[in-house]
C-alpha cells in the first residue's frame, strides 16, 4: 500500500487538526454488525436541489452533491480548466498514454459542442483503456509472476489472468459477472475461457514454494504454510470487493470491526480446498466437447481390446505369460551393460540384520502399473558377486502418498521367511489391468543382506512399467532413508538409470525370441476367430488414430490459477491466537455478519462439503444488490483513481480503522446507480468525467485552502504526479518506440541467471534497447523478490501487498533514477534520433520546440525557446531530450 | 485551520503540503531544516524524521546490522556446550518429539573448533571468531533468541522486518522513518549486501514497504561498475560530465517558471529540490565509499590486505575477510557522514554449492571461512569505532535466521533451528562483557523455556536506545496500525548499560 495512506497515517501523527476532514472518530470497541456506515443498506438519496449557481454549474447529479458540500463549508467550485489540460487529463486517466500535439490542436480547436463528451467515448474505445483500467485492478489483487519468498520462482502461465482483467475492462463486463468469475468461474461458467482463467485472482496473491512444495501438509510447517495461503485468499477476496480488513481475525476477534475469529475461520472454509498452480484446459467449449468425445471413445476401444486380450489370456494361460516373460527379458538383457560401473543404490551400513532400510522411485504423476522389475546389484566386494545387497526379506508397496502412511498397496511381500538370492536375475511382478496406480513405489528390506561383518541393502535397478508397457520409472527421482552415496558406483539416481548385470545380447537370444513369438502366435490364432482376430488388429488401428487426433488438436491452455484440489475442502477449525497446533470449533462456510435482512453470514448450502458450492455462495452474497459494501467499494474504487482520492480515503477499509464517506450521499448515489443500472464501468466513467467537478482546474485558492487543505471536498481538481506506467509508457511513445501489441506472456526487462535453486533477476544486465521490452508496462514481467528498481522509485505496485493506493513520492533517488537510467538515457536518445529523422523539422531549435510540446502538450514560450535553443546549440539534441523528460510540467498531470 | 500554534514547523510543512504528496515536500525540506540546525551548532543530531523529537532521551544515534544469510550457527561460534564435546559421536535424544526441516536427527555433534575464554567476562570463544575476542568486554550475548519456523525466507523476513510474511518495513526503513537523516546528500539506510548476491527475500528485506518510498534500503555494491544505481548515466557517451551538470541546470531554470506559473503547490518545489540534491549525492557518495584514502594502518585493520584479483571457487577465508572488511569499513565512512542505518550481509542465497551460512552437509568447510571473515571485520569495525569515540552513540548488532541443531545431519552437517539461536549487541548504550538468557545444555532450545527471547524484544532494545517507544512509532495500514514489534516486544532492560 500506499503512501498516500501514508501520508495520511504521518499527518494524523505529527499533524493533528491540520486535515480538517472526517479525522475525528473514536475508537471505542468493535462496532456491532449493522451499526456502521458501510453496513448500512444502500438507499438511493434524492439529488440535492442546490442554488441558482449549482444548477448552471452542474452538468451531472455528481455535480450537485458535490456543490451542495461546497457550499456548506464555505467554497465553491474553481474555473473549468483549458481544453489543453483536459484532454492531456484525459488520456492519461483514460488510457495512462498522453495526447500526441495533433491530436491536442484537433480537440482544443473543435467547435464541436459534442467534442468532449466523443473524446471520452474514443477514449474509452481505445485498446489502450483496458490496459490502462486493470492495471489498477492488479495493484489491488496483488497480482505478481513469481511466487514471492525464498526460491521465488517464476509463473510462466500466471498472465492469462491479467490479460482476462484488460479483456473484462475493454469488454465492459457486468460488474457482477466480473466478481462471480473470479471466485467460482469454473463453477458458474465452465464453459468459458473467462471462466477459468478468471479463477488466476484466487491464486494472484504471493505463495510459499518451499512451505507447500518442500514441506508437505503433513507437516506442521506444511499446515502453516497452507493456513497462510488461505489467509491470503481469504484477504484478496474481502479487502477487495467489500473492503473488509478481515484478516485482522485470524489470530483474535478483530479489535475495531463486527469480525470474529469464527467469522474469519468461516471465510477460510469457503476456500478450504483451493490450491494454487498450473492448470490445462481447452479455451473453446467446441474444443473441449471434441475432447471429451475423443477420450471416450479412447476409453471405449481400450475396453473392447481388453475384452479380446482376456480371451487370449485364458487360452493361453501359464504357459503364454511364461513366453510372454521370457521374450521381455532377453529384450530387457539385450538394453543392459554388464560392464557399466553404475551399480546400483546402497544403503548406510548397519550392524545388525533385522533393520528396515528403504528405497523408493517417484514416478512423477499417478501412473496405471502394469509391471514392476526388481534387480540386484553386482560388486565383487568380499567375493560376493551377483545379488551383492540383495535382502533376505522384502516387501514392495505402491502409494499416491510419499510417505507411505496412507492409500498403501503391497503389491509383493516376502517378509514373512527368507528368500534365496537371484544374484542378478530380473524379478518381476505383474498386475491386471485398472488394478493398481500409483505415484511411488517403494521397496523395504525387512532383512538385511549380509555384506561382511555388517549388513546393508542394495538393488541394482528398479523398473515400473506402465499399462502402455512403457518404462516409466527411467530417470525419476529416487529417495530412501539412507544412502551412502559414493558415485559414480553407488548412488540413489543409479537404481532407475538402465544399467544392470545382465544376459548379454547375442544371436541365440534373437534365435530364442523369434521361437518363442511364433509360439504366441499360435496360441492367439488359437483363441480367437477370424473375425475377433480381424477386429483386434482393427480395434489397434483404432485406437492409434484417436490417439494421433488427441495429440493433433489445439494444445490445452496452461493458466495459473486458483482451483480445487481433489478430495474436497480441507477441514478448517477455529485457532486459538492463529496457531495450527490449537484448533477449536470447526468453521462452516460463510461470511462476515452485516445485519442485512437475508444475507445470513452462515451460507445456507444443499451439500456442505461440495467446495464449489461453497465459493459460488460467496460470489452471491457479495453480489446480492443487498450487500451495502460490494458496491460502495466498487464505485469508491473507480472515483479513487479519477480524482487520486476516494469518497472515502481507504478504498480497502471501510471499517472503523479507515477514513469516513467524505460524501457518504453521493457515495450511495453512485453505488445504487451503478448496482441497479448495467454495472458497466465504463457507464461510471462516463458519469464522473462528465461532470463538472472533473473539469476543473487545479489552480490554488488561498482562502480555500484554508478551509480544506487536502481538497478533500474537491473545490478543485487534484494536480497528480504520473505513475510509474504511464510515465515509462509515455517516454517510450515519445522516444518512437512504443510497441502496441496486446496480450500474452509478460516482457522481462532483465536477464535470469541461476535458475535452479533460487533465480536471479539481474535488471542492470538487461539492453533497454532490447525491442521485445518496449511494450506497455502493463506487459512487465513481475517479480516479487526484486521490484524492477526504475519502477519502484516511480512508486509502482509492490506485488506482494495489495495496494489500494499508489504513493506519489518525490525522492533523490527517483531523480537519480529519471536522470541516469540507462532506460532514461537511451529513449532520450532515441528521441533525439527520431527528431533528427522528421524532416519536418528544419534546426535543432525547431526539434527541441517539437519535443517541449510533446512532453508538456503546449508549446514552449519565447523565454522556454530560447533557453532551450541556446542549450542544445552547446550540448547537442540527445541532451536535451534528456533533460525534457524530466520536467516537472512532463511528471505532474493538471 | 485549528492548529493552535501558529507557524510551528508542524503549521508550515502542512500549510505548504497544499494536499497530495505534501508529505514527501516535508520530508525533504525537514531533512533540510534540521542538517541546517545541526550546522549551525555544529552537532549532528539532525532530527528530520516523523518523530521530529524522540519519545526519551536517546543513547545512540545509529546502527549497524550484521545479517548472516543461511542461519549461522550459535554453537560453533559463541554459544559454548561442553556436553556436546563430552557426547560427541553418541546418540543425542532431546527426550521429545523433534521435527527437523531436512533430515531425521542425527548423532550429537561437538563444534570441529576449539573453544577459549576471552576478556574480563571471559567469554567463551571458538577459534573462528577469535578475532572478537579483544570486544567481548564491549558486547551483550543473548542465547535465548528464538524463531518461529526453520524456513529461511520467512526467518529472514522476520528478523529483518519483524514479520514472516513481505510487505512489513525493515528495521532500518523504520528507524530512518522515525529518526530521518542527519545527512542529506547521503540517504538515510543503506544496505550492503554480500559481494555474490542477495540473501533470500532478495530486496524484500530491506524494503521500505507501507512507508515512504524514500525509507527503502538503498544498495551499495562496492567494487561494481555502479556501486550506487543511476547515480552517474552508464552506457551514455553522449552525455559529457558538463552536460550533465548544465543539464540540472536548464531544468531548474524551466522548472521555476513552470513553478511561478503554478503557485501554491509545494510539490513542485520538492522535485526542484530533489534534483538539487541527486547533484549534491553524485558528489558525496563516491567520497564516502573511497576507501582508499584510509591509512594504511586502517586498510589493514579491516583486512584489506586479503584483496586479490581472484579468488578459489570455494568458500575461503581471504575473499571472505576481504569483501566482509570492505563493507565495515564503508559503513564506518557512511556513519561518519551521518547516514543512520547501515545494514551489512553475509551470505547469498541457498544454492550448491554453497554460499552462504546454510551448512547441511559440512559446518567446518563453511562456517570457518564465513565466520573467521565476519569476526575479522566485526572486530575491527568495533574497535575501530571505539578508538574514535563513536562507539558510545553507534549500536552494532549482530543477528541471523535461526541457529543450527546439536546433532548431525550426515556425519559433519548441521540442520536448521529455529528453536534457538544468538545475537549480540554493542555499543549504544549497550552493557559490556554481558550474557543474557542462556540455551539449553544441548544449546538446543532456550535454557529457561518460559523465558525466550524474540526479535520483537532486540527491536524494543534497539529502538529504545535510539530514543523511540516501540509501542508508539505506529503506522496505520490497511486497518491496523502497525509497528515494528507487532503486538510483542519488551526491553532488554538487563543488557542497558
Amino acid at each position: 500500500m500506499s503512501g498516500r495512506a501514508i501520508s495520511r497515517a504521518i499527518i494524523a501523527l505529527t499533524f493533528v487538526g491540520c486535515a480538517g476532514f472526517g479525522g475525528a472518530r473514536a475508537y471505542a470497541g468493535p462496532a456491532k454488525a449493522g451499526e456502521w456506515w458501510s453496513h448500512e443498506p444502500i438507499e438511493r438519496p434524492a439529488v440535492p436541489s442546490v442554488s441558482e449557481e449549482g444548477v448552471r454549474w452542474s452538468r451531472t447529479p455528481i455535480d450537485r452533491f458535490i456543490f451542495q458540500k461546497l457550499t456548506e463549508k464555505e467554497m465553491r467550485p474553481s474555473r473549468e480548466a483549458h481544453r489543453r489540460t483536459l484532454i492531456r487529463r484525459l488520456y492519461y486517466d483514460l488510457i495512462g498514454l498522453p495526447p500526441t500535439p495533433a491530436e491536442i490542436d484537433a480537440f482544443v480547436k473543435s467547435d464541436d459542442p459534442n467534442a468532449y463528451d466523443e473524446l471520452v467515448d474514443r477514449l474509452l474505445e481505445s485498446k489502450h483503456y483496458g490496459e490502462r483500467w486493470a492495471r489498477h485492478w492488479l495493484d489491488v489483487v496483488h497480482y505478481g509472476d513469481t511466487h514471492g519468498y525464498d526460491k521465488d520462482k517464476l509463473r510462466p502461465n500466471a498472465y492469462h489472468y491479467r490479460d482476462y482483467v484488460i479483456r473484462a475492462f475493454q469488454s465492459d463486463k457486468r460488474y457482477s459477472r466480473f466478481v462471480e468469475e473470479q471466485i467460482a468461474g469454473d463453477i458458474l461458467y465452465p464453459s468459458t475461457l473467462d471462466g477459468m482463467v478468471a479463477m488466476g485472482f484466487m491464486s494472484a496473491g504471493p505463495w510459499d514454494f518451499i512451505g507447500h512444495v518442500e514441506v508437505p501438509e503433513t507437516k506442521i510447517d506444511g499446515r502453516r504454510a497452507r493456513n497462510l495461503d488461505r489467509d491470503d485468499m481469504v484477504a484478496t477476496a474481502m479487502n477487495t470487493f467489500v473492503s473488509s480488513t478481515v484478516q485482522c481475525a485470524r489470530c483474535h476477534d478483530h479489535k475495531f470491526d463486527p469480525v470474529t475469529q469464527q467469522d474469519y475461520y468461516n471465510l477460510q472454509a469457503v476456500f478450504a480446498a483451493l490450491d494454487r498452480g498450473d492448470r490445462e484446459f481447452d479455451t473453446d467449449g467446441e474444443t473441449r466437447g471434441r475432447r471429451a468425445e475423443l477420450i471416450a471413445k479412447q476409453k471405449k476401444l481400450e475396453g473392447e481390446l481388453e475384452t479380446i486380450q482376456k480371451k487370449i489370456r485364458d487360452v493361453g494361460g501359464d504357459r503364454l505369460a511364461k513366453i510372454n516373460s521370457e521374450i521381455e527379458r532377453l529384450r530387457d538383457a539385450s538394453r543392459a551393460s554388464s560392464k557399466a560401473a553404475q551399480f546400483g543404490y546402497h544403503s548406510q551400513i548397519a550392524p545388525k540384520p533385522d533393520v528396515t532400510k528403504w528405497v523408493q522411485v517417484d514416478l512423477g504423476k499417478t501412473a496405471k502399473i502394469s509391471k514392476i522389475v526388481w534387480v540386484g546389484s553386482h560388486d565383487n566386494f568380499g567375493g560376493i558377486g551377483a545379488g551383492f545387497g540383495f535382502p533376505q526379506r522384502y516387501k514392495i508397496e505402491v502409494s499416491n502418498d510419499p510417505k507411505f502412511e496412507k492409500d498403501v498397496h503391497i503389491v509383493v511381500d516376502r517378509t514373512k521367511k527368507n528368500v534365496a538370492n537371484p544374484g542378478v536375475a530380473p524379478q518381476k511382478a505383474e498386475f491386471a489391468k485398472g488394478k493398481l496406480e500409483g505415484r511411488f513405489v517403494r521397496m523395504t528390506a525387512t532383512r538385511l543382506a549380509l555384506r561382511a561383518n555388517d549388513y546393508i541393502f542394495a538393488l541394482a535397478e528398479l523398473l515400473v512399467f506402465d499399462e502402455a508397457g512403457a518404462l516409466v520409472s527411467h530417470g525419476r527421482k529416487v529417495t530412501s532413508l539412507d544412502s551412502i552415496q559414493q558415485p559414480v558406483r553407488w548412488r540413489r539416481s543409479n537404481l532407475v538409470d538402465g544399467y544392470y548385470m545382465g544376459v548379454t545380447t547375442n544371436v541365440e537370444d534373437r534365435a530364442t525370441v523369434a521361437k518363442l513369438e511364433a509360439e504366441r502366435d499360435g496360441i492367439i490364432a488359437s483363441a480367437l476367430d477370424e473375425t475377433t482376430e480381424a477386429r483386434r488388429g482393427a480395434v489397434r488401428g483404432e485406437i492409434e488414430t484417436v490417439r494421433r487426433q488427441i495429440a493433433g488438436m489445439t494444445k490445452r491452455m496452461r493458466a495459473y490459477v486458483g482451483w480445487p484440489k481433489r478430495g474436497g475442502p480441507r477441514d478448517i477449525r477455529v485457532l486459538d491466537r492463529g496457531d495450527i497446533l490449537k484448533p477449536g470449533e470447526p468453521a462452516v462456510p460463510g461470511a462476515i455478519p452485516l445485519g442485512t435482512e437475508g444475507l445470513p453470514a452462515i451460507f445456507d448450502l444443499q451439500d456442505a462439503k461440495n467446495e464449489g458450492e461453497r465459493r459460488v455462495a460467496l460470489a452471491r452474497w457479495i453480489t446480492d444488490k443487498r450487500n451495502p459494501l460490494s458496491w460502495r467499494s466498487i464505485v469508491n474504487r473507480v472515483w479513487h483513481y479519477h480524482f487520486g482520492r476516494g469518497i472515502v480515503e481507504t478504498p480497502n477499509d471501510f471499517g472503523k480503522m479507515g477514513r469516513l464517506p467524505t460524501h457518504p450521499e453521493l457515495l450511495d448515489w453512485l453505488a445504487a446507480e451503478f448496482r441497479d443500472g448495467d454495472q458497466s464501468i465504463k457507464a461510471l466513467h462516463r458519469l464522473i468525467v462528465r461532470s463538472s467537478v472533473y473539469r476543473q482546474a487545479s489552480e490554488p485558492n488561498e482562502a480555500f485552502a484554508a478551509i480544506d487543505s487536502s481538497n478533500a471536498y474537491l473545490w478543485r481538481m487534484n494536480r497528480r504526479r504520473l505513475d510509474a506506467e504511464s510515465l515509462r509508457d509515455s517516454v517510450l511513445m515519445i522516444a518512437g518506440k512504443l510497441n502496441r501489441a496486446q496480450f500474452g506472456p509478460g516482457f522481462r526487462d532483465f536477464v535470469l541467471e541461476k535458475t535452479e535453486h533460487s533465480p536471479h533477476f539481474e535488471y542492470h544486465k538487461h539492453d533497454p534497447d532490447d525491442a521485445m521490452t518496449h511494450r506497455r508496462s502493463v506487459y512487465r514481467f513481475l517479480v516479487r523478490s526484486s521490484q524492477q528498481p526504475f519502477m519502484q522509485t516511480l512508486d509502482c505496485a509492490d506485488p506482494s501487498q495489495m495496494i489500494d493506493r499508489r504513493d506519489e513520492s518525490l525522492t533523490v533517488i527517483q531523480a537519480l533514477a529519471l536522470l541516469n537510467n540507462r532506460f532514461m538515457t537511451r529513449m532520450a536518445y532515441h528521441f533525439a534520433i527520431r527528431l533528427e529523422k522528421d524532416v519536418g523539422y528544419k534546426s535543432d531549435a525547431a526539434r527541441v520546440a517539437a519535443a517541449f510540446e510533446m512532453v508538456t502538450g503546449r508549446e514552449p514560450d519565447d523565454d522556454e525557446s530560447a533557453l532551450l535553443a541556446t542549450f542544445v546549440e552547446s550540448h547537442g539534441l540527445a541532451t536535451t531530450c534528456r533533460g525534457i523528460v524530466n520536467l516537472n510540467e512532463f511528471v505532474f498531470v493538471d | 485551520m485549528q492548529n493552535p500554534q501558529p507557524k510551528s514547523r508542524r503549521q508550515f510543512l502542512c500549510d505548504s503540503a497544499g494536499g497530495l504528496g505534501g508529505v514527501a515536500l516535508a520530508s525533504l525540506l525537514a531533512e533540510e531544516n534540521a542538517l541546517a540546525a545541526s550546522k549551525d551548532t555544529g552537532s549532528n543530531e539532525g532530527r528530520s524524521g516523523v518523530l521530529g523529537y524522540p519519545h526519551h532521551r536517546p543513547k545512540a544515534k545509529r546502527v549497524i546490522q550484521f545479517f548472516m544469510a543461511g542461519a549461522a550457527s550459535h554453537l560453533d561460534l559463541w554459544d559454548y556446550k561442553p556436553r556436546l564435546i563430552k557426547e560427541h559421536g553418541k546418540k543425542w535424544d532431546p527426550g521429545e518429539y523433534l521435527e527437523l526441516f531436512q533430515s531425521s536427527p542425527g548423532k550429537t555433534l561437538q563444534s570441529p573448533w576449539k573453544w577459549e575464554r576471552y576478556g574480563k567476562c571471559g567469554k567463551h570463544l571458538s577459534e573462528i571468531t577469535a578475532p572478537l575476542g579483544d570486544c567481548v568486554d564491549d558486547i551483550a550475548f543473548i542465547h535465548s533468541m528464538v524463531g518461529k519456523q526453520g524456513v529461511h525466507s520467512t526467518s529472514t523476513l522476520l528478523q529483518a522486518t519483524g514479520f514472516q510474511l513481505p510487505g512489513f518495513p525493515s528495521m532500518g526503513s523504520w528507524v530512518s522513518y522515525a529518526l530521518g537523516s542527519m545527512n542529506n546528500d547521503l540517504p538515510s539506510f543503506v544496505v550492503l549486501p554480500d559481494h555474490r548476491g542477495f540473501a533470500s527475500n532478495g530486496t524484500k528485506n530491506w524494503s521500505s514497504a507501507f512507508l515512504p518510498a524514500q525509507h527503502s534500503g538503498t544498495l551499495i555494491q562496492p567494487g561494481t561498475r555502479a556501486p550506487i544505481a543511476d547515480l552517474f548515466p552508464l552506457d551514455a557517451d553522449y552525455i559529457s560530465p558538463e552536460a550533465n551538470r548544465d543539464v540540472r541546470s536548464l531544468l531548474e531554470k524551466l522548472n521555476r517558471k513552470h513553478e511561478r506559473r503554478n503557485p501554491g503547490d509545494a510539490r513542485l518545489e520538492a522535485r526542484i529540490r530533489s534534483y538539487e540534491l541527486a547533484g549534491r549525492m553524485q558528489l558525496s557518495a563516491p567520497e564516502a565509499l573511497d576507501i582508499s584514502k584510509e591509512p594504511k594502518k586502517i586498510q589493514e585493520m579491516y583486512g584489506l590486505g586479503y584483496q586479490r584479483k581472484e579468488y578459489p571457487k570455494s568458500i575461503n577465508p581471504g575473499e571472505e575477510t576481504f569483501f566482509f572488511g570492505q563493507k565495515c569499513l564503508i559503513a564506518r565512512r557512511l556513519i561518519e557522514r551521518g547516514v543512520r542505518f547501515v545494514q551489512i550481509w553475509s551470505g547469498n542465497d541457498n544454492r550448491h554449492p554453497r554460499r552462504n551460512w546454510d551448512s547441511h552437509e559440512n559446518i567446518q568447510r563453511d562456517h570457518g571461512p564465513l565466520s573467521i571473515g565476519m569476526a575479522r571485520g566485526a572486530a575491527a569495525l568495533i574497535q575501530d569505532l571505539k578508538q574514535r569515540g563513536m562507539l558510545d552513540d553507534t549500536i552494532v548488532m549482530w543477528t541471523t535466521e535461526f541457529g543450527r541443531m546439536p546433532c548431525s545431519q550426515g556425519s559433519s552437517g548441521r540442520d536448521h533451528n529455529p528453536f534457538v539461536f544468538s545475537n549480540w549487541l554493542a555499543g549504544g548504550g549497550v552493557k559490556g562483557g554481558v550474557t543474557y538468557g542462556e540455551s539449553d545444555e544441548w544449546g538446543y532450545k532456550p535454557l529457561d523455556r518460559n523465558n525466550p527471547t524474540y526479535c520483537y524484544d532486540v527491536h524494543a532494545t534497539l529502538l529504545h536506545l535510539l530514543g523511540i517507544d516501540h509501542e508508539r512509532l505506529t503506522v496505520r495500514h490497511n486497518g491496523i496500525d502497525r509497528r515494528l514489534t507487532d503486538v510483542h516486544g519488551h526491553v532488554i532492560q538487563d543488557i542497558l548499560v
